[in-house]
């Protein structure tokens, strides 16, 4: 098609602002779905994604449209992740868009994500389009809307579009916005081949399927293509666009949209923001922006039954198919046995995966508390990256240690800014800026180190909050920090996965948090045990779990041999569930107990 | 033999049995049915001990439970216990009783402390108790024996020596020490569940508390010559339960009614739990008995131990090290016991006997 009437673009939505409702409802209007197919959302395939109204993989459909000029256009809506763990995709998908639909919920206003997708779409020189959605709610604000678009993102808002997706209003108007404002993509379809990948996942018959956009130059069937960051040919298998359904071409041309396979085997050999190019008439260069993402939170997962470890190795690598950001190795805890360091975008990242392991293939799962990687330089001057804390240097042979350190933009209330900054403070947090935004609205900027937010920074903002805070943060350095491993040791004995690394300042209350609480978890042993939190070999805190005194079955009619069994049955089965450390039976619930000492404090 | 008689005047607060009060009709309706499962049974063996277990026995018409003894061979019984529940013993009741066979008692006192006899339910007190015990030795019952539960709401030390002061005076032969477990199905349970403070529930001895109230009655007991020798039975030496101690020797049992249970050594069978379900059909349900498991589980709880065969020892031993390293277990001339420790902590001991 002629590049004049192509349009890309995608939708900056805050979760709940109405995005999915209103990509549903494109897709009818354009006539890509039929009323009667019309599922629920249809963006948001996958399960989890629907449950937790968050995309998770991005998307791209190509919807018809044909517009009051009489032409016929075709809208790519490439579809972004929702989740600051995935702003790496996000700026990718933007990348390969020239506008976007700025959508503010008509009562909420704008919020911290919102405003940092925003930042990153003008970044990319996209054209915005704002929406104000959700205005058929009697909450509606409207106008107060535009004078928050306007001066807390500084964009003209005086055509916002006025919309109810839900309703349908509006829609017409947001369509017409995009062909007239929007602009037709750039390269030219003669140049040499240079399309950006903006997602991949494998598919079992296919192989890797690439979604891409085409920037300058053809894809073919056929065609011999490399990626610019490996020296591999591959022969395009197939191309096609989604509409939603697939639908299979022969050729995608410059500031087209599409998907195309071509064997390739592992998703991390197509990565997201490589550039595909021709074999035969290779482009001089990349397209800009490539990175290599990095995880940035790990944690050890262990499976509760050490029988299953082969299966969760198994399910892993599937993961891993569909999920190239996320990493794995083998590591071996002394108290859980085999199991594996995962590395993760983000919190959220983790718990998907988590949740996908439990739910698709079954696995119980022992998570280790997640840290972050530090860089510790050892008095002998070499420099190392840890990750685990178990890896952690003795305090002796350790010269600094560093630690990452985000940039965190929370928006929020007023009325809650108390309890907001208190909790910032207390993670650690140094304020860059505070901006009122009018409206009862304020906007924070924190450095913090990143390890206060893996543990329960969001449970806490939004606590905090009432739910009325968002947050946005990306990686802005290291800082030379004192961090201590906390060590955790049941009757003596050190268990491996449940040290932690803490800043010094805050170990002694930590320390004795949560071995106060593990005393609470850990069931009465028939032996006293002692718990201690220690640094290296000093100890900071104890408790002790007096031993068990009665566990006898006293009351029951003799003849009544089957129920004294069963009771015995059954709670032998109870044993089977915890970990044995030494001679100590350690409930799941104990290490956990781990992730959520910060918590306690507060209470 | 045992037999089922899951009647009772009024419900005890921490039962969870399937017995208590039911319309009168139905107790008539479930004598029948109690009195064609005995005639119909083909006896493999003449009983040698009867016991009449509930529920409350003691409340059937001395007629009824003359009827029911009639249909079993075997009398004079070696042994042959009522389970009585104190308030309505007349010599005549007595009387009748020893006159149908019995020449055991064991009366369910569970407390001498009228609080928590209040708290339970219960209606009688330590004077109608101590009033009673006459009648039913002037009727010619020998043995006695007296239940007590250790844990009850509200009971202390202080307390729990008055019960054992009691035992001392009215001097049975046999005392039973159950402690107290609450069933979450049981009234107390759900008040517990509940956070009210109905029957006590409020101020219930801790689990340790109530390990220590049993330690002091083992200590007493055993200071007036009743000594423990199964985990909640107590005897003055020769008048240990021979009934319960089939039990806890894999003797072969039957029994009859609601709720019944039945071991041939190689089976083991039990009657519906209900007496709705009992009437409906009398069928029981089948289970394979495993003497060689239950051995260990079951015969453990005697303070005369277990005598672990060779291959057994092999097995076990690791186990059984371990046990006597940590003071749970003893062994003595080849057999196998719990300490005084190991007694409230066995259950912890019997699971590593389990083989599944």
């Amino acid at each position: 098609m002629d590049r004049e009437f192509i349009r890309n673009f995608s939708i900056i939505a805050h979760i709940d602002h109405g995005k999915s409702t209103l990509a549903d409802r494109l897709l009818e209007t354009t006539g890509a779905l039929s009323q009667r197919e019309m599922m629920e959302q249809v963006l948001d395939s996958m399960d989890l994604e629907r449950e937790r109204g968050i995309t998770i993989k991005a998307h791209a459909v190509r919807l018809n449209y044909q517009a009051d000029d009489g032409h016929l256009y075709q809208l790519n809506l490439i579809d972004t992740p929702g989740h600051v763990d995935f702003s790496y995709e996000v700026s990718r998908s933007l990348q390969a868009c020239e506008g976007a639909l700025l959508v503010v919920d008509a009562s909420q206003g704008v919020e911290a994500q919102t405003l940092a997708n925003t930042y990153l779409a003008l970044h990319h020189n996209l054209e915005i389009i704002p929406v104000i959605n959700k205005i058929d709610l009697p909450a509606a604000e409207p106008e107060r809307m535009r004078e928050q678009i306007e001066s807390v993102i500084g964009l003209d808002a005086r055509d916002a579009i006025l919309a109810s997706a839900k309703q349908g209003i509006g829609i017409h108007d947001i369509l017409e916005a995009i062909v007239m404002l929007v602009p037709p993509p750039k390269g030219s379809p003669e140049a040499p081949l240079r399309a950006l990948i903006f997602d991949s996942w494998f598919d079992p018959y296919r192989g890797v399927i690439i979604l891409a956009r085409v920037v300058e130059g053809r894809l073919r069937v056929g065609q011999k293509i490399r990626l610019w960051t490996s020296s591999q040919v591959y022969e395009v298998e197939g191309l096609g666009y989604q509409s939603p359904k697939a639908i299979p071409c022969e050729e995608l041309s410059a500031g087209e949209v599409g998907f195309l396979f071509a064997n390739i085997k592992n998703v991390s050999d197509a990565k997201i923001g490589d550039t595909v190019i021709s074999h035969e008439d290779p482009a001089s260069g990349p397209l800009p922006g490539f990175e290599e993402i990095k995880p940035m939170v790990f944690a050890g997962l262990y499976p509760v039954e050490s029988h299953e470890h082969g299966l969760l190795r198994d399910a892993l690598e599937k993961l891993r198919l569909n999920d190239s950001a996320f990493n794995f190795e083998p590591e071996h805890s002394v108290a859980l046995g085999f199991g594996f360091r995962c590395g993760f975008l983000g919190l959220l990242h983790l718990e998907i995966v988590q949740e996908r392991l439990e739910r698709e293939f079954n696995i119980d799962l022992i998570t280790t508390a997640p840290g972050v990687r530090y860089r510790v330089t050892t008095t002998a001057g070499e420099l190392i990256e840890v990750d685990n804390p178990t890896k952690f240097p003795d305090p002796a042979g350790i010269k600094q240690v560093e630690e990452p350190i985000i940039d965190a933009t929370v928006i929020t209330r007023e009325e809650y800014l108390g309890g907001i900054l208190k909790l910032l403070e207390e993670k650690r947090g140094v304020q860059k800026k505070f901006e009122y935004l009018g409206g009862g609205r304020v906007l924070l900027l924190y450095e913090l180190p990143l390890n206060e937010i893996v543990l329960d920074f969001y449970d806490r903002l939004k606590s905090a909050s009432r739910g009325y805070a968002s947050l946005d943060y990306h990686l802005a350095g290291y800082r030379i920090s004192p961090m201590v491993k906390l060590d955790v040791l049941v009757a003596g004995e050190p268990v491996d996965a449940l040290s932690i690394i803490v800043h010094k300042d805050f170990a002694y209350e930590r320390g004795k948090t949560l071995i106060e609480r593990m005393r609470k978890l850990i069931p009465r042993q028939m032996f006293e045990v002692a718990l201690q939190a220690a640094i290296g070999n000093k100890g900071i805190a104890r408790e002790n779990i007096p031993a068990m005194r009665k566990n006898v079955l006293a009351k029951c009619y003799g003849g009544d041999i089957t129920r004294k069994r069963k009771l015995l049955e059954k709670q032998k089965e109870g044993k089977k569930r915890m970990k044995r450390v030494g001679r100590v039976e350690i409930p799941q619930e104990a290490f956990l107990a781990v992730l959520k000492v910060a918590s306690d404090e507060e209470e | 033999m045992y037999i089922s008689y899951p009647f009772c005047a009024q419900k005890c607060t921490y039962c969870n049995f399937a017995s208590g009060v039911f319309p009168g009709n139905l107790e008539a309706r479930y004598l029948e049915a109690l009195r064609a499962e005995i005639r119909g049974h083909a006896w493999a063996w003449t009983p040698e001990t009867v016991y009449l277990g509930g529920g409350t026995p003691s409340g059937m018409k001395p007629a009824d439970l003359a009827g029911l003894l009639a249909l079993i061979s075997g009398k004079p019984w070696a042994e042959a216990t009522l389970e009585v529940a104190p308030g309505g013993v007349t010599a005549e009741k007595a009387h009748a009783w020893v006159e149908a066979g019995v020449n055991r008692v064991s009366l369910g006192v569970q407390s001498f402390a009228r609080r928590e006899l209040a708290r339970t339910g219960r209606k009688h007190t330590a004077e109608v108790v101590a009033a009673e015990i006459p009648r039913l030795r002037a009727a010619g019952i020998r043995a006695l024996n007296i239940d007590l539960i250790a844990g009850l709401p509200g009971q202390t030390e202080a307390s729990w020596g008055e019960s054992l002061d009691w035992i001392e005076r009215l001097a049975p032969e046999h005392v039973s020490v159950y402690m107290l477990e609450v069933d979450d199905d049981s009234r107390l349970g759900r008040e517990i569940l509940l956070g009210g403070s109905r029957y006590g529930a409020a101020d219930r001895p801790s689990e340790d508390q109530t390990a220590e109230l049993y330690e002091m009655a083992v200590e007493r007991l055993a200071r007036m010559g009743i000594r423990r020798y199964e985990i909640s039975n107590f005897a003055r030496p020769g008048w240990e339960s021979r009934h319960n101690l089939k039990y806890w020797r894999l003797e072969p049992y039957i029994g009859f009614g609601a709720d019944a249970h039945s071991s041939d050594g190689r089976r083991r069978w039990q009657n519906p739990e209900t007496v709705e379900a009992y009437l409906e059909s009398p069928g029981p349900e089948y289970s394979e008995a495993h003497p060689e498991e239950e051995k260990f589980f079951v015969s453990l709880r005697l303070s005369e131990g277990v005598r672990p065969e060779p291959a057994e020892w092999r097995r076990y031993q690791e186990t059984i090290d371990r046990f006597v390293a940590d003071g749970l277990l003893e062994v003595r001339d080849g057999c196998l016991r719990l300490t005084g420790r190991g007694v409230l902590l066995s259950n912890e001991i019997f699971q590593e006997f389990l083989t599944t």
